[in-house]
């Protein structure tokens, strides 16, 4: 008898026909009687006082049935941690960034909403600006917050081992900087909130998130209601990528619109604003020192990122970090000095993206090829020299129980033909790799953990019932396939009731890829936690010990006499008449060390799994117009183990689409004063079928001890390394190492002319 | 602000006539997600370079959000809506879904449709003939491999 019926198996994904139909239902899909239309007013200024809103005429608009300002809230500063809390959703004093809220109406249709924004009068007194790290950081610079001298929002220090010592004892030593400026999510999904209130003050709510909990509890704060009138209702949601975790401006706006007009509001984002007013991903500037031995093994490393943060904390203190622990992870280095900040500018808010950090991994994989050349050794050696194992420590403390660096470096290698190809391939042909690992969940307070129940009904079939939330990578399918492997059903027997904040228990999100990890335990143990009870009854009517009953095919059978058995349903209908309780609790709390703080204590174990991974890539750079092809691809990824193989691949084929080839070749926000320049489609270049190359899956399994079934995350560790092995492959082409990201045609042509000067002036010098 | 005046027309929507009302400013996607409730076409870029609203008009892909509704009457649309029939799948969408082509869903009804009118075109596509049809459907999730993939799993099947 196989193991497994479900799990490990390709199970086609349950909420995928409604998709394919158009009937699954997104937050702008909503319609709801009498139904408002919302609309924000935003800042034209970078930096500006706000001196005074005047809204009479808005309000007397016919067909406008509320106007709000931030004198309708209660000037309450929301953050992510009590020490950052910095951002009022409707601004008092001053505007930070060209388009950040500044007032909101709701009307009977879009023109009146327009119209009466275009009534609303504000006065602001403008203020100079600063639109990057180096003004921020200059002296008598203009100051965003009064609680961050200097403009300084995060500074993350952490020093391990001796530096200087392993620099001493290095036998080649190299620095350099790295850039890139910021790039962005661009959901298929723009943003969208409808939210409304019933007689009695309870709010219904619907927005794409990435964990409806951390959502509901800043709701229940600012609108000053207790938690369990607070509803955020499960809705379709249009990706996430690392964003829509934290609460927006928008939600809370469209709260209080729905409030004061005592009708459900709906406010949708246009493509613009889903770009400039929910969040980017950082512009980064890496200064990274590398020492290693005559062998290629790093013996220190001292890293300096600056990052620029835009006007508010967001996430401020997760990004600061991890982009040097999933370096960290990645690679072993034992005397390793990290010193991290995060800058404010009068720019749109920055967040944790999926991909967040390509001047920084990029800069680290491609140094250890510059350094490898110089040593001789070829940049595959390189990494195995450096890949962290299982059993070891992390520099900031954390036990890595399970790792498969070593064995995706190798497997990746021998499906690109890495031996046959690194330097001996055709003028302009070149091959790269890259390596990272990424994190299952971080400590995460009191939402850390993850709650289930399940519920039997009377013909054997269950309803799960949990926090976890899809924003498109198959969470749910996910936690449906765990439910119904452990009571031998099939998913058609499985109902799903999820992210609702009415309904379902406490739960992380899927913020920090712990879904599988934390909330696919959870329902796992409500699982065991049913079939223990399911067990008890067959037990008893067959006279057989509970350890040797089996549940599959809806059955409960004595494993080694399947004859003698009884339907689920048969034993669910006993303990109905038996008056016991049949349905089923399960709870996760990871295994991370409480104590330890981005900032303050940033040592101990962070994350109890770690996913790792490494993806070579294969290039053919035009060296007239800059153009690089794509040749081919080969993603691997240590993901524990592989419950479902084609929604992993789907995971590494995407992250490859956007890590890769979006993120290593045409993303990346273009500015002018503050003003993104390229918020929409037409300008910020997101890779197309026509760009994608082919791309060669290798899933690693390593059975993580503390895994659903030893599973960790699906994909992230190849959407991450795949910009390194992007940046290796088009540097090994052109035999220029890029330091500047995206690698867009017009620093490749600009390099080859470089090298071409500097060759030729050797030559005759 | 002055009202747009509004006329009548009746537009053919999945072989079901509908009478409706609109400014001449009006786009098919509005009529479309606002007046007749078929949401399965989405606004995702705004700007006709998404993919995400398209409908078929005729047989042929468009894109509802740059399409005045006024120009429609007469012709033959066609949404995701109405592509399922008796409660069945279209093969079309039952290759998606095998596939694992869909993640997050935003764009597949117009990745879909425009795989339809490809398909009904070309029955035998080449993958470089598939990517070169869906070039203008975006999608951000899934890199596109799985949504080759299931399109050509049709290839050569009557449709």
């Amino acid at each position: 008898m196989e193991k497994f019926t479900l799990i490990g198996k390709s199970m086609k994904r349950i909420d995928t026909a409604a998709k394919a139909t158009g009937e699954a239902i997104f937050s702008a899909d909503l319609s709801l009687p009498r139904m408002l239309v919302g609309k924000v007013l935003r800042s034209p200024h970078p930096h500006a006082r706000i001196l005074a809103i005047d809204t009479s005429k808005a309000e007397k608009l016919s067909g406008v049935k509320a106007v709000i300002t931030a004198q309708d809230m209660c000037g309450d500063k929301w953050g992510v941690f009590r020490y950052t809390q910095d951002q009022q959703f409707l601004p008092t004093e001053k505007v930070r960034y060209v388009g950040e809220e500044v007032a909101a109406v709701a009307a009977i249709d879009e023109d009146t909403a327009l119209q009466a924004l275009a009534l609303i009068d504000v006065q602001y007194e403008v203020l100079p600006a600063v639109f990057n790290i180096d003004d921020a950081l200059a002296a008598g610079a203009p100051q965003l917050h009064d609680v961050y001298p200097n403009n300084i929002n995060v500074e993350v220090k952490i020093d391990v081992g001796d530096v200087e010592k392993g620099f001493s004892e290095s036998y080649l030593v190299k620095e350099d900087t790295f850039r890139a400026p910021e790039d962005t999510y661009f959901q298929g999904e723009p943003y969208a909130v409808a939210a409304q209130f019933d007689q009695t003050g309870n709010l219904e709510i619907w927005m794409p998130n990435a964990g409806p909990h951390m959502k509901s509890k800043p709701l229940s704060n600012v609108l000053k209601i207790p938690l369990n009138k607070v509803r955020v209702r499960k809705i379709s949601i249009g990706g996430a990528f690392g964003g829509r975790s934290e609460i927006s401006p928008a939600d809370v706006i469209c709260a209080f619109l729905a409030r004061k007009a005592r009708l459900p509001v709906k406010i949708v984002y246009t493509r613009e604003e889903n770009t400039v007013a929910t969040r980017q991903a950082h512009a980064l500037v890496t200064k990274i020192k590398t020492g290693v031995d005559r062998e290629g093994k790093v013996l220190a490393r001292d890293i300096t990122c600056y990052m620029d943060g835009g006007a508010y904390s967001s996430t401020g203190p997760i990004a600061t970090s991890v982009p040097f622990l999933c370096m960290e992870q990645a690679y072993r280095m034992d005397n390793v000095r990290y010193r991290g900040y995060r800058i404010l500018t009068n720019k749109p808010i920055r967040g944790m993206y999926r991909v967040h950090g390509r001047a920084f991994a990029s800069g680290v994989d491609v140094q250890l090829d510059e350094m490898g050349a110089e040593l001789g050794i070829d940049p595959v050696t390189m990494r195995l020299r450096n890949a962290r194992q299982a059993g070891d420590y992390t520099p900031t403390k954390s036990y890595v129980a399970s790792c498969g660096m070593t064995e995706c470096i190798v497997k990746a290698a021998a499906k690109a033909g890495w031996e046959s190809k690194f330097g001996k391939l055709p003028p302009w042909h070149g091959i790269g790799i890259g390596c990272n690992s990424v994190q299952t969940g971080f400590p995460m307070g009191i939402r850390g953990g993850s709650q289930a129940l399940i519920k039997l009904n009377e013909d054997g079939g269950i309803t799960v019932i949990t926090g976890i939330v899809d924003n498109g990578q198959g969470n749910e399918s996910m936690v449906v396939q765990i439910a119904a492997e452990e009571l031998g059903l099939t998913s058609d027997d499985v109902q799903l009731i999820s992210a609702d904040t009415e309904v379902t228990p406490s739960d992380p999100g899927s913020y920090s890829m712990c879904e599988t990890f934390v909330g696919g335990n959870a329902v796992r143990l409500a699982a065991l936690d049913v079939k223990k009870k399911l067990f008890k009854i067959a037990a008893g009517e067959f006279g057989t010990g509970e350890d040797e009953l089996t549940a599959r095919d809806r059955k409960i059978f004595v494993t080694e006499n399947p004859k003698i058995s009884m339907s689920i349903a048969k034993a669910v209908r006993i303990a109905l008449s038996r008056n016991e309780s049949i349905s089923g609790e399960g709870s996760y709390w990871p295994d991370v060390d409480a104590k330890r703080e981005w900032v303050k204590n940033p040592s101990g174990q962070l994350s109890e799994a770690f996913s790792f991974g490494a993806v070579i890539v294969e290039v053919k750079v035009d060296p007239e117009t800059g153009l690089v092809e794509v040749l081919e691809v080969a993603a691997a990824q240590d993901v524990g183990f592989a419950l479902n193989p084609q929604i992993i691949e789907g995971q590494f084929e995407g992250g490859v689409a956007m890590g890769g080839q979006g993120g290593m070749l045409t993303e990346f926000l273009q500015w002018h004063e503050g003003r993104v320049l390229n918020p929409s489609q037409l300008g910020y270049l997101v890779p197309l079928a026509v760009d994608m190359p082919p791309i060669n899956n290798i899933i690693v399994e390593t059975i993580d001890p503390k895994g659903p079934y030893g599973a960790k995350e699906a994909g992230m560790s190849v959407a991450m390394s795949a910009a390194q092995a992007y940046c290796g492959a088009i540097s090994n082409a052109v035999g220029v190492y890029f330091h500047d990201y995206p690698i867009t045609p017009d620093k490749i042509v600009k390099a080859i002319e470089e090298k071409k000067k500097k060759e030729n002036a050797e030559v005759s010098g | 602000m002055n009202e747009l005046k509004r006329y009548s027309l009746t537009l053919t929507v999945n072989n079901e006539t509908h009478a409706v009302t609109a400014s001449p400013n009006r786009t098919l996607l509005e009529v479309l997600r606002e007046d007749l409730h078929l949401t399965g076409a989405k606004e995702s870029c705004g700007e006709g370079v998404c993919g995400a609203c398209t409908v078929l008009v005729d047989g042929q892909p468009v894109r509802s959000c740059l399409t005045l509704a006024m120009a429609m009457e007469g012709k033959k649309i066609t949404t995701i809506e109405g592509l399922a029939q008796g409660g069945q799948l279209h093969p079309i969408q039952a290759a998606f879904v095998e596939h694992h082509a869909i993640q997050c869903g935003f764009c597949s009804p117009g990745m879909i449709l425009t795989a339809y009118a490809l398909l009904r075109e070309n029955q035998n596509p080449t993958e470089a003939e598939i990517r070169h049809a869906i070039a203008g459907n975006v999608c951000r999730c899934t890199g596109y491999a799985k949504i080759v993939k299931a399109i050509q799993s049709l290839a050569g099947e009557e449709r």
